[in-house]
């Protein structure tokens, strides 16, 4: 069974975002650089391109409307998204990759 | 005064092969202060990180490191220790020179290519997701920034070893945003190289050149996955994984291995061919400047695989030990 847990947000930013690390039931979990971790610290000392993948999750199921509000959100705070994508996890493992 | 190079022994085969290049730099006179590092399945096993960040630290450090073969753990969550390496010390430049050896016969007389690989986007990024429960979706990065550093350190290489063409490959008929930023930072790169000549290839049609017209080559660049695929076709062409060389460069360090895994089944039975991982180190000679140190080792091993002394992978009988004490004699 596919469950929804959370959402990466993709930001356009040329460095690493200050973003909330909670937000109702979602915790920021990590945010990557062209699949490279730089939140939690330590910040590989490599080349950042101007796009960070913002994870958002809950051990919970959440619903589409959470995740909406959610995005709505961060774009009320002035983040500039391109793209998202839902997490999903298929008969309770991580339908997604964990970055480096 | 002896260079500081780090030294990760490796898993499966690697301490035997290194065990082999220290016989031969012992030889050479070659003076290296081997500082061991850890990284690979028994940081694992011991409940760390496969790459330790000390280790990571201490590379950053010394600035240059030779990596033996490492193996990745099978199992949901294992990462890989190579592309950790890669990720960590920003090893943005993969470099994979294939050349004809004497002694080893190849359909491929006078192969000598040096091929460019970009080592930290593409589909790399391991960004991967299941989209619904039949569909997954894996998000392919290319960035103009990384594109254009893999293209400049590929016609910098050129300009510095007196090479004269340097051509990019990609997709770009198919994957037009993608492979077509690739191209756009190629031609970009190429237009500030007059003097170097260049053209662009696809993938698919290179791979055809490279076994058909290998001798029209000198320099490929191209990004992550093409690089991947084309330089194990490439050492292949030279005589495989046993006899390919490998190094990574980044800005602040570079990384010399073998490319070929680490044979756990071989493991303690002194067989598997050194000469990948001592190519890989000749190479860092090169680097640390050491030239004359180099063209005397390679000579060696030449002279070595010219009297037929070979590994089994080769058609020969010789051990890994025995093999490296017969280069090491050619230096006496």
């Amino acid at each position: 069974m596919m469950t929804l847990h959370g959402v990466d947000v993709f930001l356009r930013t040329p460095s690493i975002p200050e973003l909330p690390k909670e937000f109702g039931a979602f915790t920021l979990v990590l945010i990557s650089n062209r699949g490279s971790r730089v939140y939690p610290p330590p910040v590989p000392e490599m080349e950042l391109s101007d796009w960070q993948q913002c994870r958002y999750l809950s051990d919970d199921v959440v619903s589409d409307a959470q995740i909406d509000e959610l995005v709505l959100h961060l774009t009320g705070l002035g983040w500039q998204w391109t793209k998202c994508q839902k997490l999903f996890k298929i008969d309770g493992d991580n339908a997604f990759s964990q970055p480096y | 005064m002896a260079h500081q190079v780090c030294l990760i022994r490796g898993d499966g085969v690697g301490p035997e092969l290194v065990a082999g290049v220290e016989v031969i730099f012992k030889a050479a006179k070659v003076d290296i202060d081997w500082i061991d590092v850890e990284a690979g399945l028994k940081c694992v096993e011991a409940g760390k990180p496969i790459v330790p960040e000390e280790t990571v630290a201490k590379i950053k450090e010394i600035g240059v490191g030779l990596k033996a073969p490492m193996t990745t753990p099978i199992g949901k969550g294992s990462v890989s220790p190579n592309v950790t390496l890669r990720k960590k010390l920003d090893l943005y430049a993969c470099v994979r020179p294939v050349r004809s050896l004497p002694g080893i016969k190849t359909p491929f007389d006078g192969l000598d290519i040096v091929i460019f690989r970009e080592n930290t986007e593409d589909l790399y990024t391991q960004i991967e997701y299941m989209a619904t429960e039949h569909v997954a979706h894996s998000v392919k990065i290319i960035s103009d920034s990384a594109s254009e550093q893999i293209c400049r350190a590929a016609f910098e290489y050129a300009r510095a070893n007196g090479r004269k063409k340097v051509v990019g490959v990609h997709k770009a008929n198919i994957m037009k945003i993608g492979d077509g930023l690739f191209l756009k930072s190629f031609k970009k790169v190429a237009a500030e190289y007059p003097d170097i000549e260049s053209w662009d290839n696809i993938v698919d049609n290179q791979c055809m050149q490279l076994v058909t017209k290998w001798k029209l080559y000198d320099i490929l660049v191209m990004p992550n996955l093409y690089g991947d695929i084309v330089s194990d076709l490439a050492a292949g062409m030279m005589g495989g994984l046993g006899v390919a060389p490998g190094a990574n460069y980044g800005k602040k360090c570079a990384l010399f291995e073998a490319v070929h895994g680490s044979a756990p089944k071989y493991t303690g039975m002194n067989k598997v061919n050194p000469t990948a991982l001592l190519l890989s180190a000749t190479l860092m000679l090169d680097h640390l400047g050491e030239h004359e140190a180099r063209v005397s080792i390679e000579g060696a091993l030449e002279a070595t695989l010219n009297k037929g002394i070979k590994t089994y992978d080769l058609g020969g009988d010789a051990t890994t030990s025995g093999f490296s004490e017969a280069i090491a004699s050619e230096l006496k």
